[in-house]
Parts: structure tokens; C-alpha cells; sequence
């Protein structure tokens, strides 16, 4: 975007992280998963995801509100959402045609009678049509509803940051405390479930990361704060890092103490407990103040394939979802060693970052001048075949 | 996903070297089929069965309670003299015989952890068992149940029966390689050792016993003829029931 202010790199480059984070957290029993953050925090590449998509949501949709009028900033925001929901119908549907081939091609009596088809889809046309309202998320397809859902609420939300912050902040803290009270879920389907990830609580890290997206447009205006801040998050950041970490080798380890581990499981994913979200805004004071705006790391040719993922999130983080359902289908059919894991997890961040130059090439010489276009082209090219 | 703890052969990797040394080998049962053999450190067996001990010591009738799903009914070999409760009980028997030993068989197919606890009342308490060997997780990991309510229910039947003086072994979920590629097990897995940890409740790692009899292709479904399966069915079932009943050994020293 060349009208476009200076973009902050770090946004793109963690998520990115966040999404290479997803991947290989998706593959069950991937080793390489002890590397990933939820190894040593409470939190993981969910919340920085969904924070991210929230700050710099209001990034672009905030420039395109100041730019280009309300009306014009929502109809943006809702063909983003369009283009969101119709990702997770494809991937939906490849979930049905795995499921489906697996279950009914199935040998082993002594399942036979512990999971059928029906526990699946039970009524079929049901099913579909209830994933069609995002009411049917199966596992692993749980993220892009909420993320589709506050989109299409972002509208509301963008105006009210814009004219005053408290407005929409007080109240989406109050929702967010009221599930932690009250443990309040929204239904889903079959019967009995709920969103996985309870909109009714993170939907107060998508707005904090838009209301500081908002703000961030004006400068770094908290840097002060922040510095003032780090002592008490570092001390947080340590302390919950060196509590996560213990848990993960005592899962190795059962001889390794699990600190306050007694206390402290289960900690609630779904409606993202306190235990999640203030080590997670702790971290985040703490790399906010550390890694600047222009650090050097950002543009070295090594961290550019994971800022490019992070440019092109929604095709990263589909393809993501295909790989690793992909990646374990090869692991559980052919080998699950240490060496084919090594190679299921390069290869999948592979195609996630050529996929994504791919992209960012594909979308630069779409934005380029016509003018530009005919000093690349060879002499004599058509130009009518664009 | 969180990997609280680790199921993979990956951890066994990590694991294996260093618990290997700790742990005491398995006892193994006189004329046990070659193909039953797996890793002593796939199981960790670190906590105590003091009430089934004391029986067992006083040579006081024992009576041990069977609550699960579809495999603890053994309806895929057939019949339930082929299901585990059954095996388990005779060789119990043999091991223990100055004791009278019942296994009772409490499995229905397809339930939830939570619709096995709503059983406890009228299918486990009035049994009186000095043990409750609780099979659950494959039907939560199929519908999906919320992981944090799993949880929560093999939390709220543990605290029943320790209130009722009876000890606990749970039991993990069957392993298929077909299976997994549809069913999420690892959270389901990951909660259910950790509620065994946290309660300091044994675990018998059923899934990682089939697992590594899949990996070995000692017990391979796939390229079996429909009315044999039954038979390979009853092996398995009957491999189960001698590695239980050695963990049950190790949980009595």
C-alpha cells in the first residue's frame, strides 16, 4: 500500500509466528510443540492471533473510517468477514469428506460400537446447515467463527472506539468479567455445546487490541506507561513462565514438579481465564518496550518469510488448518518418528511461507500503476490481457 | 493443542531414558503371549491401592467394579467372558487365591464421562467395591464434549468414591490409527492423566499399549477378514486384562 503509513512490522511478524504457532500445535503429539509458546506460557498462539487481528483491524479499517467515510468503512469490514466465513465453509467441508471416508470405510470392530457416523452427523442436513450459521464446530474449526463473528460486530466497535474508548471498553470488560463470574457460554450444536471460544469473553481481547490499535495510530503515546509498567510485567511474565514450564516437564518428566499445579488446573481455555489473559498483556507490555518498531531483526532475510505470513493471515492460517490435519494423517498412517516429524514440520512451514511470497507477489503487481505494468512487461506485450 | 502430558512415542523418546532406571520391571504372568509385550515405560504406576491391599492381606472377599464403554463390555470379541472385567478376574484369581475375587462388568457402550458418573449411584455404590477400574474419554473425544468437562466430571466421580473409602484406577481410551485421524484424543488424553496426577489416581495408558501393538503390527485390523476380527478382538481385549492386572501388581507393592 504505498499511501499506507509506515506498517508495523511486528504485527506481521508475530503473527505470523502465532500462525506457524498454530500449525504445528495442530498436529497432536507433535514434538515440536515443545517449542511453541504454550510450552512455557499460560497463553498461546490463539490469543496472540486474535489480538493481533484486532489491533490491526483497526489499523486498516480505522485509515479506511477516517479516509473514506462510515458507510464505505463497513461495507470493508463486512466483505472481510465474507471472505472469512467462506474460508471456514471450504474447510469445513473437507472435515465432512475426511470424516465421512474414515468412519464408513472403518475395520476395527472394537470401535464399531463406541463411534459411529451418526456421532458425527447425526442428521446430516442438519449439521450442514447448522455450520452454515457457525453453530457446528468441529475441532479445529473453532477459531474462524469467533474471528468471523467480531468482524461483522467490528463496525459498531470501530465507531465507538473512534468517539470515545470507555464506551465500548468499560462495557466489553464487563462482559468479559460477567463470563469469568458467571461462566455463561453461547450454544452450539449437537445439543449440549458450546463455542469453543466463548465470543462472550474474547471479544475483550479483539477490542483492547483494536482500542490499542486505534490509539497506536497516534503514536506510541503508552511507551511512557509501558516503561513504568515493566518491572511488575517482567515479574509476571517470569513467574508464570517458569510455573508453565515446570508443568511441561513434569508432562515429560513425571519426576519434575508441576508448580502450583494442584491449584491452578485446569485453567479454562474456553472463556479465557484471567490465568491466560494477564500473563498474555503482560508479555505484550514487555515486547511492546523490547522490540522496537524498526528493529533490526525484522528485516533480516530471515524473519521476512514469517512477516509474510503474517501479511497474508487468512490464506496462512487456512492453509495451516489443511497441513496440519494433513501432517498428522501422514504421522499416524506412516511413521511417527522423531525424523518424519522433523520433516512433517518443515515441509508445512515451507508451504506456509512460499504460499505466502507467492501471495504478496501475486497481490504486489496487482496494486502496481498500469505504468509500472508496461515497463515490466517485454516490448510488445498485449496489453488488453489483463 | 496444550500437551500437559505428553502421549506421544516422541515422549517416550524423552521419557524413556530418563524414568527407564526408576522404574521396577513388570511382573509378567506365567505363559503371557509374546504378542501382550510392550515397554515397561509406557506405564507409570506411581500410586497406591491401600484398601485392595488390605483385603487382599486379610484374604477378605474382594469385589472390584468395571465401569466404561463399548470395550469394557467386550462386545467386539463376542461375549463378556472374552472383556477384560472377566480376564482380569481370572487371573486375580490365580495371583490372589486365598482371596474371592468378583470383577463386575458395569459397561455401556457409548457414554460420556459424565452419563457414567450419573451411573455411579445405582451401578457402582451399591456394589460395595473395595476398587472402581473406570474406562471413559472415547465417547467425550467423539462428541466433542468440552475437555474442561471431562475434566471436571472424572473430577467430581473421584471425589466421591476416595469420600467413600474406595480406591481408583482409570483407564485411557483404545487406540486405532484410523480413528485418530478424526478423533482429537490428545486434549481428552492430557486431561484424564492429569486428573490421575493431580488426584494421585493410577492410569492405565491403554492407548498407548494399542498404539505401540499397531506400531509393532501385532494387532492390525486392516487386513483381516470380517469374521476374524471378532478373534483378534478378544486377543487384545485379553492383553488389556493381563497389563492391567499387572499394574494393579505394581500398585500393590
Amino acid at each position: 500500500m504505498p499511501a499506507a503509513q509506515q506498517r508495523d512490522r511486528r504485527l506481521d511478524f508475530f503473527r505470523g509466528l502465532a500462525l506457524i504457532f498454530i500449525f504445528i500445535d495442530h498436529i497432536p503429539e507433535n514434538i515440536f510443540s515443545y517449542f511453541t509458546v504454550q510450552a512455557f506460557q499460560f497463553y498461546d498462539a490463539a490469543e496472540i492471533f486474535i489480538f493481533i487481528s484486532g489491533y490491526t483491524a483497526a489499523l486498516v479499517y480505522g485509515r479506511t473510517l477516517a479516509l473514506q467515510g462510515a458507510s464505505y468503512a463497513t461495507a470493508r469490514i463486512i466483505s472481510r468477514a465474507w471472505q472469512l466465513y467462506v474460508a471456514h465453509i471450504f474447510l469445513f467441508v473437507i472435515f465432512i469428506a475426511e470424516v465421512s471416508y474414515t468412519v464408513t470405510t472403518f475395520k476395527n470392530p472394537m470401535y464399531n460400537d463406541e463411534m459411529r457416523v451418526g456421532d458425527f452427523l447425526d442428521e446430516p442436513h442438519v449439521a450442514i446447515v447448522k455450520a452454515l450459521f457457525l453453530e457446528f464446530q468441529p475441532t479445529f474449526l473453532d477459531i474462524l467463527p469467533l474471528y468471523i463473528l467480531l468482524l461483522t460486530i467490528f463496525p459498531i466497535i470501530l465507531f465507538g472506539l473512534r468517539l470515545h474508548p470507555p464506551l465500548v471498553l468499560i462495557p466489553s470488560f464487563l462482559l468479559y468479567f460477567g463470563v469469568q463470574v458467571t461462566d455463561i457460554s453461547v450454544p452450539a450444536y449437537p445439543e449440549g455445546h458450546v463455542w469453543f471460544f466463548n465470543p462472550l469473553a474474547w471479544q475483550f481481547l479483539f477490542i483492547a487490541g483494536a482500542a490499542l490499535g486505534l490509539d497506536g495510530m497516534r503514536g506510541d503515546r503508552w511507551l511512557r506507561f509501558e516503561r513504568a509498567a515493566l518491572p511488575i510485567a517482567a515479574l509476571v511474565v517470569g513467574a508464570a513462565s517458569l510455573v508453565k514450564l515446570s508443568w511441561t516437564i513434569h508432562g515429560i518428566w513425571d519426576p519434575f514438579p508441576g508448580l502450583f499445579l494442584k491449584e491452578l488446573w485446569p485453567i479454562n481455555k474456553n472463556n479465557l481465564s484471567p490465568i491466560r489473559l494477564v500473563p498474555f498483556f503482560a508479555a505484550l507490555a514487555v515486547i511492546a518496550v523490547i522490540v522496537k518498531r524498526d528493529a533490526i531483526f525484522l528485516r533480516l532475510p530471515l524473519t521476512k518469510p514469517l512477516v509474510l505470513c503474517g501479511q497474508q493471515s487468512l490464506e496462512i492460517f487456512c492453509l495451516g488448518i489443511l497441513l496440519s490435519a494433513l501432517g498428522h494423517f501422514v504421522l499416524s498412517e506412516y511413521n511417527s518418528g522423531i525424523v518424519t516429524q522433523g520433516f512433517v514440520n518443515l515441509a508445512g512451514i515451507l508451504i506456509m511461507c512460499l504460499t505466502a511470497k507467492m501471495i504478496d507477489w501475486y497481490k504486489s503487481v496487482g496494486r502496481m500503476a498500469p505504468s509500472q505494468v508496461i515497463e515490466v512487461r517485454p516490448p510488445g506485450a498485449d496489453l488488453g490481457g489483463r | 493443542m496444550i500437551s500437559s502430558r505428553f502421549v506421544g512415542k516422541s515422549a517416550l523418546l524423552l521419557a524413556g531414558a530418563l524414568s527407564a532406571a526408576a522404574l521396577p520391571p513388570l511382573p509378567r504372568a506365567l505363559g503371557e503371549p509374546a504378542e501382550c509385550e510392550a515397554p515397561d515405560e509406557l506405564m507409570h504406576i506411581d500410586d497406591k491401592l491401600p484398601r485392595l491391599a488390605e483385603r487382599l492381606h486379610a484374604n477378605e472377599p474382594v469385589k472390584i467394579v468395571a465401569i466404561g464403554g463399548a470395550s469394557t463390555t467386550g462386545l467386539a470379541a463376542g461375549s463378556s467372558e472374552l472383556a477384560y472385567p472377566h480376564r482380569l478376574q481370572e487371573i486375580l484369581i490365580r495371583w490372589y487365591p486365598s482371596s474371592p475375587i468378583t470383577v463386575v462388568n458395569r459397561g455401556i457402550p457409548r457414554q460420556t464421562a459424565q452419563q457414567m458418573l450419573e451411573r455411579f449411584p445405582t451401578d457402582v455404590i451399591p456394589e460395595d467395591p473395595v476398587l472402581v477400574i473406570w474406562e471413559t474419554g472415547t465417547t467425550d473425544a467423539v462428541r466433542g464434549v468440552g475437555v474442561d468437562d471431562f475434566a471436571a466430571a472424572l473430577q467430581t466421580g473421584i471425589d466421591d468414591l476416595k469420600a467413600r473409602s474406595i480406591d481408583i484406577m482409570l483407564v485411557d481410551m483404545q487406540f486405532s490409527h484410523s480413528t485418530v485421524t478424526v478423533i482429537d484424543f490428545e486434549g481428552y488424553l492430557n486431561a484424564l492423566h492429569r486428573v490421575g496426577d493431580v488426584n494421585d489416581v493410577n492410569v492405565f495408558p491403554r492407548f498407548e499399549m494399542m498404539r505401540y501393538w499397531s506400531e509393532q503390527n501385532v494387532f492390525n485390523f486392516d487386513g483381516v477378514a470380517k469374521d476374524e476380527r471378532a478373534g483378534l478382538a478378544a486377543k487384545v481385549y485379553d492383553c488389556i486384562a493381563r497389563k492391567l492386572a499387572a499394574a494393579i501388581r505394581i500398585a500393590l507393592r
